[in-house]
């Protein structure tokens, strides 16, 4: 089951980056993110899904990359943004990938998402992520299922 | 044509962007109003008029779905056309909304046509020139 929700996840990043934060994006190996390259301040948010089976999907992106995506989002120049709207542009992003992923899996139940939040990038140094590269930067993604 | 629009989300960049969508669809005329949650919206509907509500549905303190509920028992606000934009399409929950007196359902992500053509289709046609011209505002998603 985690290997079709990670599909769909991936295929879900390409639409919701395309359509509203207009990045193309590519998928890089699955790697611990202190080897991922990205040394930047990074923004860190998790979103919980329940339904026929539970889990968490985690996203991490260089603050300049979220920089980038609010300006395309929300059409505002880098001196409109606040630190609320970089927050939100992740969270939303997140927000919509997981939402439309589970859309694509069969469910008995539908499934209930959770309310995304910011959280600190320190606590997953050692953890393998899957790489989200973007024409000039990259994000991270990880997915856990309950046991 | 102006309308009084509530736009209901717990996301500062999504009220952002579906105001930006409304002014480029020909609602630049129109009061563009703002809540972060159902609780909110509904401060908000004592004191102003709205014509069309549009709601996100997984909010915190209280959901579009609650929110929904206590519009639709009131007799002031049950007429009030309600719209959910949210990421959560599943069939059965759409039906729910829609049980529930919702006007139409958007899934994120969304494209600016169809918040347009859903809103013209409960509120009416704008007049074009009341579209806002904003070089800045980014109608091809």
């Amino acid at each position: 089951m985690k290997t079709q929700l990670m599909t769909a996840i991936q295929t879900s990043i390409s639409e919701v980056m395309e359509t509203m934060f207009f990045l193309p994006v590519e998928f890089g190996p699955e790697i611990p993110i202190a080897e991922s390259g990205m040394d930047a301040k990074k923004l860190v948010c998790e979103l919980a899904f329940k339904g026929d089976f539970s889990g968490n999907l985690i996203l991490m992106a260089p603050e300049t990359l979220v920089v980038e995506m609010a300006e395309n989002f929300m059409g505002e120049s880098l001196e409109n943004l606040t630190p609320e709207h970089l927050d939100g542009t992740l969270t939303e992003m997140l927000n919509m990938v997981c939402g439309n992923a589970l859309r694509k899996i069969e469910a008995k139940t539908p499934f209930e998402l959770g309310i995304p939040k910011k959280i600190g990038s320190t606590l997953f140094e050692t953890h393998v992520f899957t790489i989200v590269e973007t024409t000039d930067s990259k994000m991270a993604i990880l997915l856990t299922l309950d046991e | 044509m102006s309308y009084s629009i509530l736009i209901v989300d717990d996301s500062l960049p999504m009220r952002s962007v579906i105001k930006k969508t409304l002014k480029a669809a020909g609602y630049g005329n129109s009061e563009l109003l703002e809540a972060a949650n159902g609780e909110e919206a509904l401060a908000l509907m004592k004191k102003s008029w709205i014509d069309i509500v549009l709601t996100d549905y997984n909010m915190p303190v209280m959901n579009g779905l609650e929110f929904i509920k206590v519009l639709k028992a009131d007799d002031l606000s049950k007429e009030i056309p309600v719209v959910v934009i949210s990421t959560e399409g599943d069939a059965s929950k759409i039906r729910e909304f829609m049980d529930c007196g919702a006007a139409g359902y958007i899934t994120k992500p969304f494209t600016a046509e169809a918040i347009r053509d859903l809103i013209v289709t409960i509120l009416g046609e704008v007049d074009y020139e009341d579209a806002v011209d904003d070089s800045d505002t980014d109608f091809d998603f």
